[in-house]
Parts: structure tokens; sequence; C-alpha cells
């Protein structure tokens, strides 16, 4: 069954927060794999119903989730239940757990996690064309979500993956010595909220194959907005 | 001069009174604080997955943050939240 993975790439969050997909989660699923432009709704509505996975990472607000050029993909009342029916959603997206998450797991979907405010964090962007090798800045917001699903990818139920976030932040907020990316990563952890059934977890797909744990995928050289 | 972790004591204090004017100087204070004791690095910028109905950008760079807080209310309110945790 595909994943569908939806990594917007026009600016410097949505570059960097999809670098860390695109580098650590996107070998080890199979496609459907939408980035950049094709995050838009078509595409979307064609690969979701046959998904049991959705992940996706870009702009939002309490009732919608965009994608490139923030081009909305799902809205409150404005989609198709049969695009999260029995679905395992996460979205690496600001204030979606608000109203979206309910939503979705009101039309049906497994759980649906998502933060209640803004996501923020530092990132460098002298490292935007190679994101995911941000560590210093980036990857420790960024690092438990990508922990996070390669639990959920590991069939580990939604629950033990959210907690899995959790601790992530934690454990990097403890030995954190900016204070403003200490800042942010517990106001993070304060956000982050799982909708629907804990239990819900989804067949385990194998694990990131070796060539991809060691090497990274090529700098991204597309042009994005900058601040 | 004050170090970057008491500098960043004042910036929450002033961002608790809701006192835009002193935190903008405190975050000041506070990354010359960092650069002086040899934290302050390459190019780090604050960002933010919030769509673009807010009325404030989605990539600050740290310098621009003071003036951000004194220009943009809800700007001010979200480094509120993320400083202090008061909703």
């Amino acid at each position: 069954m595909p994943t569908v993975l939806a990594m917007a790439d026009f600016d410097l969050p949505t570059r960097s927060a999809s670098g860390f997909l695109l580098r650590y989660i996107a070998p080890r699923v199979e496609p459907v794999q939408l980035l950049g432009i094709l995050v838009r709704r078509l595409p979307f509505q064609l690969a979701a119903p046959q998904s049991d996975i959705i992940i996706g990472a870009g702009h939002g607000s309490e009732d919608t989730f965009t994608g490139q050029n923030e081009a909305v993909i799902l809205e409150v009342g404005r989609y198709d239940p049969r695009e999260v029916k029995d679905k395992v959603i996460k979205l690496l997206s600001c204030q979606c757990g608000v109203e979206l998450c309910p939503d979705l797991v009101a039309n049906g979907a497994a759980c649906a996690m998502g933060y209640t405010d803004d996501y923020v964090w530092v990132m460098d962007s002298d490292l935007a064309s190679t994101p995911w090798a941000d560590k210093k800045f980036a990857g420790k917001c960024l690092m438990p979500v990508i922990d996070e699903l390669n639990a959920l990818l590991d069939g580990k139920s939604a629950r033990e993956a959210l907690d899995i976030e959790l601790e992530g932040y934690s454990r990097n907020a403890e030995v954190e010595e900016d204070e403003l990316v200490k800042a942010c990563l517990e106001f993070n952890r304060s956000n982050a909220i799982l909708r629907g059934n804990g239990g819900a977890s989804i067949r385990a797909r194998p694990q990131l194959s070796l060539p991809f744990r060691l090497i990274p995928p090529p700098p991204l050289l597309t042009p994005i907005l900058r601040a | 001069m004050a170090s970057s972790k008491e500098e960043w004591g004042r910036y929450q204090e002033a961002l608790r009174r809701g006192d835009k004017e002193a935190a903008a100087d405190a975050f000041r204070r506070y990354l010359e604080a960092k650069k002086a004791e040899g934290r302050g690095s390459s190019k780090p910028i604050l960002v933010n997955l919030s769509s673009k109905a807010k009325d404030y950008p989605n990539a600050v760079p740290l310098e621009d943050i003071p003036r951000l807080m004194q220009e943009k209310p809800e700007f001010f309110e979200l480094m509120k939240r993320v400083v202090t945790k008061e909703k």
C-alpha cells in the first residue's frame, strides 16, 4: 500500500522541513511522493485514497493544510472522506491540530497528529540547499519528528510514535545551550497532539537500505523564496 | 557585560510584562552577549509553518526579531507564547 508523502518546498521553512523528510523518510517508503510543484490538490486527491499513511510538511492554519505555494491540500469540510478514511495522518504544519485534525478523525481517519500552535524552529539559512545537514539548529527540532515517523513506519502505534517525538524534544531541550532553540523545542513539545485512535498503526515498511543510510540526496538547487 | 543567560531572563520578564520595547532591547543584548561568548553562528533564522494569513513572516533572521516584535503585534504574541509558555 503506498505512502503519501507531501513535501512542499518553496521557502526556507518548507525547504528545511521537507529536506529532513527527503533525507530520512522518502528513501524508506514507496511512492506516492509529492515534492515541490507536485504538492497540489489534484495529485493528492488521486494518491490519498490508496494509501494507509499520509505524511505532510507544509504551511497550515487551524482549518487548512497547504502544499506548494500554499495550494490548499486539506481544508475542513472541503475534501472527500475517502481521502482520509482509516489512515494514519501526520501533518508537520502550524495549528492543524486545532480544527483540521479533529475533522479528519470525524471523517474516518484512524488518527491524525499535528500541532495546536505554530511549529517553530531555528534553521541555518546557509544550508538551504542541504537542509538535512543542519544538525546544529533545525535537526534539534526536526529529528524527533523523523524518529516519530520512522517509528510509525516500523509498525509502532501512533501513541508510541508520538511519545518518541515528545521524548526527543525533552532530551534535546535538556542538553541544549541555546535558549531560543530550547524554547522552540519546549513550545513544539507542548503543542504536539494526537486525535483519534492512539492504537492505530500501519503495515511496517522495510528499514532504510544501507546505501541511503550513508548517502544523502544531491543538493536541492531549485530556487526558494528568501526571508 | 551580562551573560546571554541573564539577558534571556530579562527578555522573558519583558515578554511577560508585555513590554515590547524592553523585550526588543533585551533580545538585542542577548544576541550581542551570545556573540561575545563565541556562540553566535552562521546564519540562524527563526522559521515557522504558519500560513501567510498572519501579519509576520515565516522566516525571520534573529537580528530582525527585536524590530518585528515592536512592529507586529501577532509576532510579539508568538514570541511571548514560545518563550514564556503563557497562552
